[in-house]
């Protein structure tokens, strides 16, 4: 359900500011109604089979202009008084009827499957992962598939089974961001029907406040524990050499000593690691939520490439101070879902 | 551009294949620089595509626009009548290639395309124009379909597959439709006249004219008697009566020249059974019929005329049926009026003085009317007088005189012109009859098929108490033309279809090629009466024959039973039965790989994981274990591994994979050796 009013929420607040609350009440209404019944139809599924409860088929405006141009050619036929004229048009309007069927098998039998989406930061443009495997029975033509407002893409599956598709979309809310329901849809062969449907592929990008660059910070040297030095293995100073050990990185090989035909050696680095800083909730007082998440962020990011132990102090979590990929993935993801809704993805 | 809106290269090509393939059959009648245009917009298209040009610019193509209009003034005179649209609609269809750069364009232009189809049937709806159609139609739909297939960058036969079957499945239905729709008449009368002359007979005649129609081999029109068909001697189809003389040529009188009075045939009593038999006609754009002697016609928009002639009420613009029934041994107009007496004597005051004077000198010699008639004719007969299709170019003044007396070389309007021109002179109302005589059997269906070249003209002697006694002064000259025909007559001349050297008609005496052409014809009988002459008249007779009645609900049962019918065949055979699933690009490039291996004679077991297989591959082929190796991991990871961690290059890595079975052609030590 939280899916269902996120959007709506920010549709009226939207749109009330231009038009009439009133008449806008009434569509609104008649979009959650279509919605919900959207979501009754197909409901969310990573996974989805395109059978005829899932495919829609309405006539192109190219469609009804080739119902126009058949209407004129049967007005010719018919003053005409030309039995050939007449075959030609009634074939036409057969090849109408019988596109019909061929549109919704280009559709049919094709599995949607969404396979993951990258993080992002607010603002920026997450991609989004998903792959289109296609029935046994037939090749598909033009698969045309969106997000709104996410890029496009048209996709053929002729001699691969499956096809994995890439559409980028910027994300604009913090915290797990649907792209809302996914579009697929095609007028092959004749482009004079459109299959579509829309399914909800329970796909969500994980997105991080957006980065906001402050002034060096005070507190930053304040909050530096006692400064014992400790070498460890790092990228930063060259430091000295030792004799290769198996599982050893092979950047750190001494290449120039085994070249010299000496015992393989290894480079030795070190990096500072006493500098452990506390980023503290604290320390943005009073700006509003979303700004300290963003300064946050920012430094974050800024500890991070100093290669500088960073711990983070939320008002529900605490982190301890750590460096590494993963210690920042999961202090990113603290901020995003911060007073954010969680759901276990 | 948005990704919907691009036209795939490959439909490009469709497209102009499509161009070509429409304007073909125009072509004949167009201009020539119509024609030039299309190669100018093919090329300025491709030059575009190219990127060696850029679109025609807004005021190059107003420019355009308007000189096509202009040139289309200068060609045709005028804008109204069916040549001036059509060349407007193919001008259309010419630029609108020139601009295709969206897809919506490309709908314009493949639209257009199927209403050109239509403007070629208005000029003909024979059997080949529609066959070549069906071509057409099925190169429009897979240039539409072509659109619709991104990225395709090669010429690929599918595109027309999935066109043609989807025709096909919509066939049945449209044969349904076409014989269940009503025809009602035109809803208003269409201005669109064409203006091609057609050859046949027109409403006067001068020496020489018939000659040159004989040269035609096109069908005039075709009979179907209900009974037997009569002698090929018999078979005088009268058309037009040609009652004035001026300046040596002959013409019909009009409705008006009558008085009042006469306007009506005079209705005749008559008894026994006539001859039954419907005419299909092939387009003259004229209006009148053809018909045996005393025909009367009970199909509606034929009316009877004076002299007994038919006539219908519009031009005859399209394939035409009506039925007659004909009485040739009835007497008509035994009594004559006053005024056709003076008509049918008249004769120019002055010229002819010879032939004037050997009229009254035989009438004198002969006595009695009849015996005038025979004396003239043995005439014909006895002096030596030839029939030819390649008669001499005569005089204005006195050119009765100098056929009779000098060159005496003439075709057979020549003949009916002296004679009748005999008669008047010894005061006998007489006058030339123009229209077809015999015409050629069709063993196959039994109809009479009667060429151009069977035109003819003969003359008609008024004779008290006989009334109008028709006198063929030909059969006189040469009785070959009217017991066989005119090939037989032109026999030593062999100016028979000199000039129609593909007619295959020339080559009637190959059986094979004759039965073929004959059996050709009997199926364009078919396709007149069936499609082309299918009318309201038709249609009930055909529900009459299906249903006992027609009744709304038979026809919307029928309607929707074969709508449904249609769809549920189309449904099944699109979505029931065994799965055909086309060998994927992976699969068949693995079964290459197993099937150079099997070569060497290192054949995969049913069952053997395709790394069990290569790890004894490379022990029996040491010099590459590397790449069987490679191919097999890249194979397990194509075919089992998780999509997702593949990273999205699939189609890289397929490609990839293709290219190292293609560089993978393993051989033995001792083949290498």
């Amino acid at each position: 359900m939280w899916m269902l009013l996120g959007p709506e929420c920010d549709l009226v607040e939207n749109d009330a500011l231009g038009t009439k609350r009133h008449s806008m009440g009434i569509r609104t209404r008649i979009e959650a109604r279509f919605r919900g019944w959207l979501n009754r139809r197909i409901p969310p599924a990573r996974e989805v089979i395109l059978d005829q409860r899932r495919i829609f088929i309405f006539p192109t405006r190219v469609g009804f202009f080739f119902g126009a141009c058949l209407l004129l050619m049967l007005l010719a036929a018919i003053n005409f008084e030309n039995n050939l004229s007449y075959a030609l048009t009634f074939w036409l309007a057969t090849l109408f009827i019988v596109a019909i069927l061929h549109t919704y098998a280009n559709l049919s039998g094709l599995t949607i499957r969404a396979l993951r989406a990258e993080p992002a930061f607010l603002g920026q443009q997450s991609e989004f992962h998903l792959m289109i495997k296609r029935s046994k029975r037939r090749e598909h033509f033009a698969l045309h598939l969106k997000w709104p407002n996410s890029s496009e893409t048209l996709e053929n599956l002729i001699d691969e089974d499956s096809v994995i598709v890439q559409l980028h979309m910027s994300v604009d809310s913090r915290g797990w961001f649907s792209p809302g329901r996914l579009l697929l849809e095609s007028t092959y062969p004749l482009g004079l029907l459109r299959c579509w449907t829309s399914v909800d592929l329970e796909l969500y990008a994980l997105v991080y406040p957006r980065p906001i660059v402050s002034a060096e910070l005070s507190g930053l040297g304040a909050n530096r524990p006692d400064g014992a030095a400790v070498f460890i293995d790092g990228n930063d100073d060259f430091y000295g050499f030792r004799s290769y050990r198996k599982g050893d990185s092979l950047r750190q090989v001494y290449w120039k000593g085994l070249a010299k035909q000496q015992s393989p050696m290894t480079k030795q680095y070190t990096a500072y690691t006493n500098r452990s800083v506390w980023l503290d909730w604290d320390m943005f007082a009073g700006m509003d939520t979303e700004q300290r998440l963003s300064h946050l962020c920012y430094w974050l990011l800024e500890c991070d490439r100093r290669g500088e132990e960073y711990g983070l102090r939320l008002p529900t979590a605490v982190i301890e101070p750590a460096l590494g990929e993963k210690h920042r993935n999961r202090l990113l993801k603290e901020l995003a879902l911060f007073s954010k809704e969680r759901r276990s993805r | 551009m948005n990704i919907l809106q691009q036209v795939p290269r490959n439909a490009l090509v469709w497209i102009i294949i499509c161009l070509f393939a429409l304007v073909a059959p125009h072509a004949s009648r167009l201009p020539l620089w119509i024609l030039a245009l299309y190669l100018v917009a093919v090329i300025w298209r491709l030059q575009v595509h190219r990127g060696y040009w850029s679109f025609p610019t807004r005021l190059a193509k107003v420019a355009m626009v308007l000189t096509g209009f202009f040139g289309i003034y200068i060609s045709y005179g005028s804008f109204i009548g069916l040549e001036p649209t059509v060349g407007l609609l193919l001008i259309a269809f010419a630029l609108k290639l020139m601009e295709l750069s969206h897809r919506k364009d490309a709908y314009v232009l493949l639209f257009l395309g199927y209403f050109i189809c239509i403007t070629e049937f208005l000029f003909s709806q024979s059997l080949l124009v529609a066959l070549y159609a069906l071509v057409s139609i099925t190169l429009v739909t897979a240039a539409l379909v072509a659109i619709h297939r991104p990225g395709e960058q090669e010429f690929k036969v599918g595109t027309l597959c999935v066109a043609s079957v989807m025709l096909m499945q919509a066939m049945p239905l449209m044969i349904v439709l076409f014989f269940l729709f009503p025809r009602f008449g035109p809803l208003w009368t269409v201005p669109i006249k064409s203006h091609t002359a057609k050859t046949g007979m027109s409403d006067f005649m001068k020496p020489g004219d018939v000659a040159s129609l004989s040269q035609s081999a096109d069908v005039a029109f075709r009979a179907k008697f209900d009974g037997d068909i009569p002698v090929k001697s018999a078979l005088y189809w009268r058309g037009l009566v040609f009652s004035r003389i001026e300046q040596g040529a002959w013409s019909a009188l009009g409705l008006y020249d009558l008085p009042a009075n006469q306007r009506r045939p005079e209705e005749i009593i008559t008894d026994g059974e006539p001859m039954r038999y419907s005419i299909i006609m092939e387009p003259t754009q004229q209006k009148w019929l053809y018909g045996l002697k005393y025909a009367r016609s009970d199909t509606p928009g034929v009316m009877q005329t004076v002299d007994f002639l038919l006539s219908s009420f519009v031009a005859v613009e399209a394939e035409y049926m009506y039925t007659v029934t004909s009485r040739a041994n009835v007497a008509v107009d035994e009594v004559l009026s006053k005024w056709r007496r003076k008509t049918e004597t008249q004769l120019p005051p002055i010229g002819n003085a010879k032939t004037r004077k050997l009229a009254l000198d035989l009438k004198a010699k002969a006595g009695s009317d009849e015996a005038f008639i025979s004396l003239v004719l043995d005439m014909f007969g006895r002096e030596p007088y030839v029939y030819t299709l390649r008669p001499d170019v005569l005089s204005e003044q006195d050119s009765i005189d100098e056929f009779l007396f000098q060159s005496k070389r003439g075709f057979c309007e020549h003949y009916a012109s002296a004679f009748v021109f005999m008669m008047r002179a010894a005061g006998l109302p007489a006058r030339v009859v123009a229209g077809y005589q015999g015409g050629e059997i069709n063993p196959i269906n039994k109809t009479v098929i009667v060429h151009q070249f069977d035109a003819h003209a003969w003359a008609e002697v008024w004779l008290a108490s006989r009334g109008w006694v028709r006198v063929d002064p030909t059969a006189a000259v040469s009785p070959q033309r009217i017991e066989f025909g005119l090939e037989e007559a032109m026999e030593s001349e062999g100016s028979f279809l000199s000039t129609a050297l593909l007619s295959p008609l020339r080559y009637r005496s190959i059986p094979l090629l004759n039965t073929l052409r004959l059996r050709y014809d009997a199926l364009t009988y078919q396709w007149q009466t069936w499609i082309v002459g299918f009318d309201n008249e038709r249609q009930f007779d055909l529900l009459r024959s299906f249903f006992g009645e027609t009744t709304a609900k038979a026809f919307a049962i029928v309607l929707l039973g074969s709508l449904a019918f249609v769809l549920l065949a189309v449904a099944i055979s699109l979505f029931v039965g065994r799965e055909t699933h086309p060998q994927s690009q992976l699969e068949k490039q693995y079964r290459l790989f197993s099937m150079r291996l099997a070569r060497l004679g290192i054949i995969r077991d049913p069952g053997e994981t395709p790394s069990l297989f290569a790890q004894r591959a490379a022990k029996a082929l040491p010099d590459y274990a590397e790449p069987l190796c490679q191919i097999t991991r890249l194979y397990n990871q194509l075919a089992y591994g998780d999509a997702q961690s593949s990273a999205g290059n699939a189609a890289e890595n397929l490609q990839q994979f293709v290219r190292m079975i293609s560089r993978f052609r393993p051989k033995t030590r001792h083949a290498k050796l």
